[in-house]
């Protein structure tokens, strides 16, 4: 039985730091990673789906519905954003970076202005499961689950469908894209209005793990570009998913034995080593491995 | 007013004030000190005591302009949900003060006694036949477990029979430092050397207090530190108005050790504060029976404690010593009671400054025990008086902790202490401060340690239940700030300008079993 429980332990341990920089790094996924825009709003947009799950919550929606309005909110937010500023910078990687900036200061300094510092927290949903001496959020168990759906019907979009089609050749070639007669300035928005609105909607399902403020964002900038990042541009989702998976069996270990400081120095110091040795990232070297391999074959 | 009458008046105005006062004092209370003290203050009738004052400068600075107050705290960032509460502290001192108000208290100029503004109760206390306990039934017939012979004051607030201070306005000047010490240090810089503020009032994290008092001191500004903290800091230019460790890390560990077992995991935010609270308790904990089997310091930005909650399962402490800071360390709370982890805990900051009991749902804080000085739930006459006062002018407020508190008796103690220099020039102000002051504030009496520039404090043990209600368990009546006086501190002889760590201490490692 103990044995068991420590398995389970750290397992757990795992599946939540994983998780948790891939729900961090979500819809950075889509608007880093697949267009190549660097967003320093990201975490603005995941407080702006915090703050509409936490209002709708307290008005008496029920949570589930909640993080889906907040998808939708920021998903119109993101559009909005897209229209008026963003799209004018496609191309230019760094004077996106320095409008999102902007973007992030209005937004976290706005939300400051209308609504103060701070909201009265969602209660975190369900209750705990003990093994052993050891107990585990239901909560967290069941973020871990719908990360890995979230993540699956990504992939599944982008690789599957007609419009991930179109969002892959406009990324890639936009000019020969519009030559075949995709409306490459309506896939613009619409990838744009997606990123936002994953981030809205992972804002919202950490909602209850957080305080709800003005500047929460901040927290969850630094995952997400180092998830995004060490997985490369290459095959983002797959390369996001093998960083949160590498990064989190650095950090679990340390951090357990060691303590959350040199569990995060462990973390970014991995994200240093991987950076340096794989500079296109996790994906990139991964799919050098494969092509030499198919080429010896 | 031209400045010959203020010169005149405003001493013999104040004096008068203080005479009265401490005549009261000495009718009502049973202490025989009274007496000897009275007569000390009753030597200000000319300014005898404050000769070194210079008065032909501080008469040519008195004009009929306001008295400027500086004050930085946080209203936004990781630490607002402190700043916000005690700017309205300010704000509600700074208008009784200006409403001719002040708070009971007196300089005690080396007495030291404390409650000057006590007062007997109307019939002796009995004590109770039942019970073998010394139950003392007050006059209404409640049972106490306190031999104090005062009764409690309805209310302390008094007129000042002054218009603000010295019959100039008082101002606020206040800047937000958004959680962040670059900003502090330029907005410290700015009070000082563009507005020329009469007094500086400032400061939440250890950090921010560190980052500007070097520029605190190169300009001699007359500083408050409000905040409850790790202790230390013997500076002469500094007043340190809120508790330190050993006023509340060992009443609460040998509470928690006595009633919960030997076994401590502490958890501590990963600066200054936390490390030397950390340090407190390891260097305690021995004496009382207790051990410390974990001890982990967690970086302020950190708002993810899946992992730390594990670790303090496979570690099976007794109980968890939690001192954590700013909103992101507060998710700890609901964390892990959503995980199931439900142990005691003992704080010295959490729920009497970040009302993290009001904050998160029950029963996240629940079984949490914290040795405070003040939160809103002290269930004494004055207080209630205060927090009515309070909400009157803040109908939205949520909460008054621990630091907003500090710092609206500290402004007022300014006010008194700059009346009774009759001037605002800053030298002058100090040295009245060093009289050691004894001020009746919302959590009961303070008295000012003139050499250490420390407050002893009453100090109670809060307990929150499941249901979020908070309780009080024990209480000290006056617990002092002892540490600096067993250093050899005292800054009237020997000014000094630096914090002491406990490794400068030999006590700290003593008990400590490698």
């Amino acid at each position: 039985m103990e044995g068991v429980a420590v398995l389970f332990s750290v397992v757990y341990q795992l599946a939540t730091n994983a998780s948790f920089l891939l729900l961090a790094g979500l819809g950075l996924i889509v608007i880093l990673g697949m267009m190549n825009i660097i967003n320093l709003a990201h975490g603005e947009l995941m407080m702006l789906g915090a703050y509409t799950a936490t209002i709708l919550y307290h008005r008496g929606v029920p949570f589930p519905l909640t993080v889906v309005a907040a998808f939708v909110v920021v998903a119109l937010a993101g559009a909005v954003l897209e229209r008026l500023i963003v799209r004018r910078f496609y191309g230019e990687r760094l004077g996106a970076l320095v409008v999102t900036w902007g973007i992030s200061l209005v937004l976290s300094q706005g939300t400051l202005m209308l609504l103060g510092p701070f909201m009265p927290s969602i209660p975190i949903p369900s209750g705990s499961v003990s093994i052993g001496q050891y107990s585990f959020s239901v909560y967290w168990l069941i973020l871990t689950a719908v990360t890995a759906l979230l993540i699956v019907a990504l992939g599944l979009l982008y690789n599957w469908t007609t419009i991930g089609l179109y969002a892959r050749a406009t990324m890639q070639k936009p000019d020969i894209a519009r030559a075949l007669g995709v409306n490459t300035d309506r896939i613009y928005l619409l990838t744009f209005s997606l990123g936002a609105g994953l981030a809205g909607l992972s804002g919202a399902l950490l909602a209850p793990t957080v305080s709800i403020a003005p500047f929460m964002g901040q927290q969850f900038i630094a995952p997400a570009f180092i998830t995004v990042v060490v997985g490369g541009a290459t095959n983002v989702i797959a390369g996001a998913l093998g960083a949160s998976a590498l990064l989190s069996f650095v950090k679990t270990p340390v951090g357990f034995l060691l303590g959350a400081f040199l569990g995060n120095v462990a973390l970014l110091f991995a994200a240093l080593i991987i950076i340096r040795l794989m500079p296109d990232g996790i994906s990139a070297t991964f799919q050098r491995w494969q092509d030499r391999r198919s080429r010896l074959a | 007013m031209t400045d010959e009458i203020t010169r005149k008046e405003s001493p013999t105005t104040e004096s008068k004030h203080a005479t009265s006062s401490a005549l009261e004092t000495d009718r009502r209370t049973l202490l025989k000190g009274a007496a000897a003290a009275g007569g000390l203050i009753a030597g200000f009738t000319g300014p005898v005591y404050l000769r070194d004052f210079n008065y032909t400068q501080s008469v040519r600075a008195q004009t009929s302009e306001p008295v400027k107050i500086g004050f930085i705290e946080d209203e936004s960032g990781n630490l607002a949900v402190y700043g916000i509460q005690k700017l309205h502290a300010a704000q509600l001192a700074i208008k009784e003060i200006n409403e001719g108000k002040t708070l009971k208290g007196a300089p005690n100029i080396g007495a030291g006694f404390h409650a000057s503004s006590g007062e007997i109760a109307n019939t002796p206390p009995v004590i109770s036949k039942e019970g073998s306990n010394l139950d003392i039934v007050g006059d209404p017939g409640e049972r106490h477990q306190s031999e104090l012979l005062y009764e409690e004051v309805s209310d302390i607030l008094v007129d000042s029979n002054d218009r603000g201070i010295l019959g100039r306005e008082v101002r606020l000047v206040s800047a937000d430092g958004q959680s962040n010490n670059t900003v502090w240090q330029q907005l410290a810089r700015r009070m000082i050397q563009q507005d020329k503020v009469d007094v500086l009032v400032a400061g939440f994290a250890s950090a921010e207090r560190e980052a500007i008092r070097p520029i605190v001191d190169q300009a001699k500004q007359l500083y408050f530190y409000t905040n409850q903290y790790e202790g230390g800091v013997a500076d002469a230019n500094t007043f340190c108005t809120g508790p330190v460790c050993e006023q509340q890390v060992i009443p609460t560990v040998q509470y928690m050790v006595e009633k919960f077992g030997p076994r401590c995991y502490t958890i501590a935010a990963d600066y200054n504060f936390g490390q030397l609270t950390a340090a407190w308790t390891k260097a305690f904990i021995p004496l009382v029976g207790g051990e410390i089997v974990g001890e982990e310091f967690i970086p302020l930005s950190v708002s993810e404690f899946s992992q730390v909650i594990q670790r303090i399962q496979a570690a099976k402490p007794d109980w968890v010593m939690t001192l954590l800071v700013g909103s992101n360390h507060h998710n700890y709370y609901p964390q892990a009671a959503a995980a199931g982890l439900r142990l005691p805990m003992a704080s010295t900051v959490n729920m009497a400054q970040g009302y993290e009991h009001k904050r998160f749902p029950a029963p996240s804080l629940a079984n949490m025990h914290n040795a405070i000085q003040y939160q809103m739930e002290v269930p004494t006459a004055r207080n209630r008086a205060f927090v009515k006062r309070w909400m009157e002018m803040f109908p939205e407020d949520q909460y008054i902790g621990e630091m907003a508190q500090n710092t609206y008796f500290t402004i007022h103690l300014y006010a008194k202490a700059a009346r009774l220099a009759g001037t605002t020039d800053q030298e002058t102000v100090k040295k009245a401060l060093e009289l050691g002051w004894n001020i009746e504030a919302p959590e009961g009496s303070v008295f000012l340690e003139p050499g250490t520039h420390h407050c002893a404090h009453p100090i109670r043990l809060a307990v929150c239940d499941e249901n979020h209600d908070v309780s009080f368990v024990r209480d000290w009546p006056v617990v002092q700030a002892w540490w600096l006086q067993r250093l050899g501190v005292n800054l009237i002889r020997h000014p000094e300008y630096k914090q002491y760590t406990p490794a400068e201490d030999p006590y700290f490692n003593m008990f400590v079993k490698t």
